[in-house]
């Protein structure tokens, strides 16, 4: 066995070992998340595999802008292992992202920007195979289908921009991706400026008051489409320095939560989350994730490269075929 | 003179990478010319999308004609819907032709030996261009009459129209060339633009619809501006690109 193909089997190995382990520690290390119960555990899947899904993408317009600089046979297994491999990541990011949405907000489809954005990646995907398996001419096919592959490419950032404006709102935990609001929330005061916005709901501040360790603010809530004022009573630990309880706004998923308090002053932080928010904060869950994306991406390397191998090998069976069965 | 290089393999090889001696634009108007002159004869696609047109918006204005009495607050993003639909399917229906017809009639060959791949190119954007213009206005003036649609803003509509289409040809002219080559083609042609067509889609009609419901230039500027980079982006990467797909 040559030094090459025993490092092979060790990675091999050693990949077993990592993803066994995730699926472990996704049970027994990430600890519960208060609002979400045993479907927090999700992330530990869900975001790796939707990560690696841009990932395949972009590797596979990489392989076919170099096949189409140097025709050869390989970088076009590459580019199509690549995008099967990350058509089944895109497979998987989508399933597990939509049961996860209707367990935890009532709907598997919401148009959420990145749920737009993966949709239309997995119909490239899928256009992308059609393509294919239309050509008969094998040189044509990888020709074309490189083409096809990069003029795609060319208009996901266009596609990122624009799935934003999609939605009035986003439900994945990103502060940036909810209009309007700045992922550092607003300060209000009962002396001074006691009227804020954050995105389009119109915040007031109507009172601080302490109980016990905690600080609990009245703050009066208008925004479109609701009818009444209504008021919400958000509260802040002060020995842990922690938002403690988030209601939710009324008619929405998301929260709003106080994430600084000043009560000589008279002063609170104020700041909207979406569900989910927090949740890579604490150390255990972190590290499990991280882990769990270095797995996902060796996973991906693994599948990929087994697969660009098994199709360089058809390929070449298929044309010693032909070279045996022609007359001499 | 480089002794390897005869005289006969430097005339074959000019006479088969085509004929550059006439300028870019002249070469791209003559293909444009002569789609046009064979479109006309049989007029099969103008015919086929003007029919198909005009059986799509009946049919809308069949299901949605009551709904246009009744207020309805989102009306106008449904008629943009609908409208960008309409459009979306007539094209779907006729662009691939201009590159379909070549390979059908098998004229492919010489049109390689006529034109340099870029004229080609440009000709063919231009002859779908024309076409799609077309199909545009009449669907949208049938539209607009059939089902009672209100167009708060025209010179706004008309403006995101005219980006619209420009943005449709661009990503749609060498997705023709592609299936031309294929062997499904009709069916295909849909498959591959629809997901390249997506973020045009969404920007077009949230702009029609401010349009329609009458809001100023400053609602409809940002579409404008995100349909006019597709577009220039989409066209700037069919040039480099086409000379791969026009390849015997």
């Amino acid at each position: 066995m040559s030094d090459r193909l025993r490092l092979d089997q060790a990675a091999k190995i050693l990949l077993g070992v990592w993803m066994a382990g995730i699926v472990v520690a996704m049970f027994l290390v990430v600890p519960q998340y208060v609002g979400l119960g045993d479907a927090g555990r999700i992330i530990i899947l869900h975001v790796p595999t939707a990560w690696i899904t841009t990932v395949a993408f972009a590797v596979s317009a990489v392989y076919s802008i170099r096949y189409l600089w140097k025709r050869r046979a390989s970088d076009d297994a590459g580019a199509v292992a690549a995008a099967e491999a990350g058509f089944l990541f895109c497979a998987l990011a989508t399933v597990s992202g939509m049961w996860f949405a209707n367990i935890v907000w009532g709907t598997p489809w919401n148009w959420d920007p990145r749920e737009t954005t993966i949709l239309i990646l997995l119909l490239i995907y899928a256009a992308y195979f059609a393509l294919r398996s239309a050509l008969d001419d094998v040189e044509r096919r990888r020709r074309l289908s490189a083409v096809y592959n990069l003029f795609a490419a060319v208009t996901m950032p266009f596609l990122l921009f624009v799935a934003p404006r999609m939605a009035e709102s986003t439900l994945h935990p990103n502060c940036a991706f909810i209009q309007g609001s700045h992922c550092d929330g607003i300060w209000l005061e009962l002396n001074g400026a006691r009227v804020g916005q954050l995105g389009d709901v119109v915040l007031a501040l109507q009172g601080i008051e302490q109980r016990g360790d905690l600080a609990v603010a009245q703050v009066e809530v208008r925004m479109p489409g609701l009818r009444e004022v209504a008021l919400l009573t958000p509260s802040f630990e002060l020995s842990s320095g922690k938002p403690a309880d988030r209601p939710e706004f009324p008619g929405q998923q998301f929260l709003l939560a106080v994430e600084g308090v000043d009560l000589t002053n008279g002063r609170v932080l104020l700041n909207m989350e979406a569900p989910g928010t927090g949740l890579l904060s604490n150390s255990r869950t972190f590290w499990t994730f991280m882990a769990a994306n270095i797995g996902f991406l060796g996973l991906f390397i693994w599948l990929y490269r087994l697969r660009a191998d098994v199709l360089l090998l058809q390929d070449r069976l298929a044309r010693r075929e032909v070279a045996y069965e022609l007359p001499a | 003179m480089d002794p390897r290089v005869s005289p006969q393999s430097t005339v074959e090889a000019s006479t088969t990478t085509a004929p550059p001696k006439a300028p870019l634009l002249t070469a791209a108007w003559a293909v444009f010319r002569k789609d046009v002159r064979s479109e006309l004869r049989t007029r099969y696609a103008l015919n086929a999308i003007l029919l198909f047109a005009v059986s799509t918006v009946v049919a809308m204005s069949l299901g949605m004609g009551p709904l246009t009495t009744s207020r309805n607050a989102d009306l106008p993003i449904i008629h943009a819907a609908l409208l960008w639909v309409a459009i979306l399917f007539a094209a779907f229906t006729g662009l691939a032709r201009a590159f379909v017809q070549e390979e059908e009639a098998r004229t492919a060959a010489a049109l390689r030996l006529s034109a340099r791949p870029t004229a080609v190119f440009l000709g063919k954007l231009w002859f779908n261009l024309a076409l799609l213009l077309l199909i545009v206005a009449v669907t949208t003036t049938l539209f607009v009459v059939m089902l009672r649609v209100q167009v708060g803003n025209p010179g706004l509509l008309a403006a995101l129209l005219l980006a619209g289409s420009l943005g449709l040809v661009a990503a749609t002219t060498l997705i023709a060339a592609i299936i031309a080559r294929a062997s499904v083609k009709g069916a295909l042609f849909a498959v591959l633009s629809f997901p390249l067509l997506a973020p045009l889609l969404v920007v077009a009609i949230q702009g029609s619809a401010n349009a329609l419901a009458g809001r100023g230039w400053e609602s409809g500027v940002g579409a404008l501006q995100v349909l006019a980079g597709y577009t220039i982006a989409l066209f700037t990467a069919s040039l480099f690109l086409f000379n791969n797909v026009w390849e015997p």
